[in-house]
C-alpha cells in the first residue's frame, strides 16, 4: 500500500528545513535562490499530499499556481542578481550593504 | 508495499540531493544537484497520483528554471566564497539550530493532529471514471479556479517584462561612470571607456584623482575599478 499522509508531510518538512538552513547559512545569492526554490517544492509536496488525503484536486491546482509563481520569481530574481553583479561585482550577500553606509 | 519502497528511495534521494545543494561549495554543482532533487520530487508527485504536476515540474523546473540558473551562474563572475569554512560563524551555528527547531515543531504538529477538510469529489474511482488525473485537474482548474488561472498568466507576463527591464544594461550607471567620455559617442555599453582625461576626473572624482594622478596611461575603466 501507499505510505500515509504523515510520511509525505514529514518529507516535505525535511526538504523545507534543508532549504531554510541553506538560506540562513549560505552566502552566495544564487545558492540562496536555489534553496528558496527547494522550499517552494517542499510546500508543493504538502499541497498535493493534503489534496489526495481529502480526494480533491485543489491541492494539485495550487501546486500548479506555485510552480507558475516560482517561474516568474526565478526570472525576476535572477535578473536582479545579474543587475546587482553588474553594479557591485559580487554575489556575496554579506557585501551588499549600500544602504548601511 | 512497493509504494513504501519507492517512497523511501525517492524521498531519501530527494533529501540527500537537497542536502548536497546546501553543502556544495561550487554553485554549478549545487545547480546540478538541484536538478536531481527536482526530479526526485517529481517522482514523489507521481507516487501521490499527480502525474500532470510531475510532468509540469520536470518541464518548468528542470527544463526552464535550472537553465536560467546556469545562465545566471555563467553571466555572473563567480568568486570562491568561504561558505562553510570561515566567514560568518554566527550564521553557521544559528542556521542549523533554527532549522532543527522548526523541524521539530512541524513534526510535533504532524504527529499530534492533522486537521482535514470535507472530502472532495475526486476519489480514485471517480478519477478513473473521468479518464485520469489530467482530466480531473482540468475540471477543477477550468471550473472553480478559472479567474486565478487567468491572473497567473498575468503574473507570468509581468514577470517576463520585469526581468527584461531589470537585466537590461544599466544606462544611468554607465552614464555616471563614463563622465570622462562626455565628448564621445556612447552606445550605452557599460564597458570601460578608453579616453582617460585626468582633468575631467578632477571635477567629479576627487579620491580617485589622488590615487591615480600619476598613472596616466591607465584606462578609465581600470581606474574606476580600484
Amino acid at each position: 500500500m501507499h505510505p500515509g499522509l504523515e510520511w509525505y508531510l514529514s518529507l516535505s518538512a525535511v526538504l523545507f528545513v534543508i532549504g531554510l538552513i541553506g538560506v540562513l547559512t549560505r552566502r552566495n545569492v544564487l545558492v540562496i535562490f536555489m534553496c528558496v526554490e527547494m522550499m517552494l517544492n517542499a510546500v508543493n509536496i504538502s499541497f498535493i499530499a493534503f489534496g489526495r488525503a481529502i480526494s480533491s484536486a485543489t491541492g494539485q491546482v495550487f501546486a500548479l499556481f506555485v510552480i507558475t509563481v516560482a517561474a516568474a520569481e526565478a526570472a525576476v530574481g535572477l535578473a536582479i542578481v545579474i543587475a546587482l553583479a553588474r553594479r557591485q561585482d559580487t554575489v556575496d550577500v554579506g557585501r551588499i550593504d549600500t544602504l548601511r553606509e | 508495499m512497493s509504494g513504501d519502497i519507492f517512497f523511501a528511495i525517492f524521498g531519501g534521494l530527494a533529501a540527500l540531493t537537497s542536502l548536497l545543494v546546501v553543502l556544495q561549495r561550487n554553485p554549478t554543482h549545487s545547480a546540478l544537484f538541484l536538478v536531481m532533487s527536482f526530479l526526485n520530487v517529481a517522482c514523489i508527485y507521481v507516487l501521490l497520483g499527480a502525474e500532470f504536476v510531475a510532468v509540469t515540474q520536470i518541464i518548468v523546473y528542470t527544463g526552464a528554471v535550472l537553465v536560467l540558473f546556469l545562465f545566471a551562474i555563467m553571466l555572473v563572475r563567480m568568486e570562491d566564497l568561504p561558505e562553510m569554512y570561515g566567514g560568518h560563524p554566527v550564521q553557521r551555528f544559528v542556521g542549523p539550530i533554527l532549522g532543527l527547531a522548526l523541524f521539530l515543531e512541524i513534526l510535533a504538529v504532524i504527529l499530534s493532529t492533522v486537521p482535514l477538510g470535507a472530502a472532495g469529489p475526486f476519489t480514485p474511482e471517480n478519477i478513473t471514471a473521468l479518464g485520469g488525473n489530467t482530466q480531473a485537474l482540468g475540471r477543477s482548474l477550468y471550473g472553480d479556479f478559472l479567474v486565478p488561472f487567468e491572473i497567473s498568466s498575468l503574473v507570468l507576463l509581468v514577470g517576463a517584462i520585469g526581468a527584461i527591464v531589470l537585466a537590461r544594461p544599466d544606462y544611468t550607471a554607465s552614464r555616471d561612470r563614463e563622465i570622462g567620455s562626455l565628448f564621445t559617442i556612447s552606445l550605452g555599453h557599460p564597458q570601460e571607456s578608453t579616453i582617460a582625461t585626468p582633468s575631467v576626473y578632477t571635477v567629479r572624482r576627487d579620491e580617485q584623482l589622488i590615487l591615480h594622478a600619476e598613472e596616466e596611461t591607465e584606462t578609465a575603466g581600470e581606474a574606476i575599478k580600484r
